[in-house]
């Protein structure tokens, strides 16, 4: 089945690409493809012109003075195999690992998932407990902004028409013993869209108390969303049980989950309270 | 693996095969179809603004030159103008795994891949997997292991298979399940094309490619 597009251009630099992508008309960039191709057949996205980025560097997990530079065309498989993400941002190996099924994490970027703003996207949630920022590339020059003021709505962010995703920063993680996660629920374990996902990050001290404690879901809300209410609760304190349950009782003030396809808002709730007891266990053994 | 690339300037490498005569005949049927209503409107010109480019595709060592339209799948042009039609549309999104290529040696959806973006990479399909006239040895273990009921799927798995097997010489079972885990096979023949996986990771220790 045909695309509906009437010109691929391949740039070979970042400059010739923002110049495309400022001055074609209903242009749009495309890396792996993996959402926008389907969207462009199903008529939920258009575009006349696709920029194709393949030729520009913009892949790699770079170390930084603050912590890592992820480039927007890495693959979800190369930062689900990275020794250093693996190491210092599990929760956004896991994440990388459980996007659509392997060919799909060969092709689908880092960029991309943020580029399609899905509430939904599963890489998401784990940049939020990391605190990750966005560097956004026009012609008119660079800007860098907190993941979480990036989108808007389902599908749409903050971007300028023009403007290109060109790196995600993550500042390196607190020091301690710290306790990551990243889960999610579906139907199946592959080629699934998250019923409901949350990454949770915490510094376990050795008396058990939990500090700098950070709780982001998807799927249960316009756009992933931090549990900030859940943070602030759990600040300071032991998992244990009474905690715990307060804390579950905290999140559903947190979300704004709907009823859809993939499950009822209802169900959401459940599951999401039961995916924060799961990285609340973690923290607690 | 380091067959030289040959220069093929026809777009059906093989000649007339039966698929390509059908092929032939429907184009030739829609032809006369069209003729033979002179008082309908023309259709929309969205064609018309679709300028065709002059690539190069490199598909399972050899050159193919040819015009691609801008909106046309790799699977598209690995059918329809190349004559290869093991690379089978399924779901055409991204999810059954019936279209699955190999890119520079990585599993592809042919179906989430536009021709255009496919020029500079080498492609491989489950034809270019054939040693001459014999089944390679990913091929040879699907049919050991009787590793399909209606096949359709069967191209896109072996893909797959060969992708992962590049990649990850000896996988473990359950490297394997999650490998082939883009591969929808409705006829469940899954407890078989893991078996047939793991007799193909055997196959190529032993000198396979």
């Amino acid at each position: 089945m045909d695309v509906p597009v009437q010109r691929v251009v391949r740039p070979r630099t970042l400059d010739e690409a923002l110049v495309m992508l400022a001055e074609q008309p209903r242009s749009r960039p495309i890396a792996g493809g993996t959402d926008l191709m389907v969207q462009l057949r199903d008529g939920r996205r258009s575009a006349d012109t696709l920029v194709d980025l393949d030729g520009l560097d913009l892949a790699g997990v770079h170390e930084v003075d603050l912590g890592v530079e992820i480039g927007a065309a890495t693959t979800m498989d190369a930062i689900a195999r990275h020794p250093l993400v693996r190491r210092r941002w599990p929760a956004l190996a896991e994440a990388a690992a459980l996007v659509g099924a392997w060919p799909i994490q060969c092709r689908a970027t880092l960029g991309g998932n943020l580029a399609n703003a899905s509430p939904a996207a599963d890489a998401v949630p784990p940049l939020l407990v990391a605190d990750a920022a966005v560097r956004l590339a026009s012609p008119s020059g660079e800007r860098t902004i907190a993941l979480e003021r990036f989108f808007r709505g389902p599908g749409t962010t903050v971007m300028a028409p023009g403007e290109l995703i060109v790196a995600v920063l993550l500042p390196a993680p607190s020091a301690g013993r710290v306790v990551e996660r990243f889960v999610k629920v579906g139907p199946r374990r592959e080629q699934i869209i998250s019923m409901v996902s949350l990454a949770g990050r915490a510094v376990v001290s050795a008396d058990g108390t939990l500090h700098d404690v950070r709780v982001a879901l998807g799927a249960v809300a316009p756009i992933p969303v931090r549990a900030r209410r859940v943070e602030a609760h759990l600040e300071g304190r032991r998992p244990d049980a009474a905690t715990r349950r307060e804390a579950a009782a905290r999140l559903q003030a947190d979300i704004a989950p709907i009823d859809d396809l993939r499950a009822p808002a209802a169900y959401r709730r459940i599951a999401a309270a039961v995916l924060l007891d799961r990285f609340l266990e973690a923290c607690h053994g | 693996m380091a067959r030289k690339p040959r220069d093929n300037e026809h777009t059906c490498p093989h000649g007339v095969s039966r698929r390509g005569f059908l092929g032939s005949l429907g184009a030739g049927a829609v032809a006369a179809a069209t003729l033979g209503r002179p008082g309908e409107t023309a259709p929309p010109e969205v064609a018309d603004a679709v300028e065709p480019s002059k690539v190069t595709l490199l598909v399972n060592g050899r050159r193919h030159r040819l015009l691609v339209e801008p909106r046309w799948t790799l699977l598209h042009v690995l059918r329809e103008r190349l004559g290869l039609t093991g690379s089978k549309p399924g779901c055409e999104r991204g999810e059954c795994g019936a279209c699955t290529v190999l890119i520079d040696g990585v599993p592809r959806y042919a179906c989430l891949t536009l021709a255009l973006e496919a020029e500079g990479h080498e492609v491989t399909t489950i034809e270019g997997l054939m040693r001459g006239e014999e089944l390679g040895p990913t091929q040879q273990a699907f049919a050991a292991e009787d590793a399909f009921q209606c096949g359709y799927c069967t191209p896109g798995q072996i893909m797959a298979a060969e992708g992962l097997l590049r990649a990850k010489p000896a996988p473990t079972v359950a490297e394997i399940r999650l490998g082939m885990s883009g591969n929808l096979c409705r006829c469940g023949a899954y407890p078989h094309i893991v078996k047939a996986v793991r007799r193909a990771a055997e196959a190529r220790k032993g000198g396979g490619r």
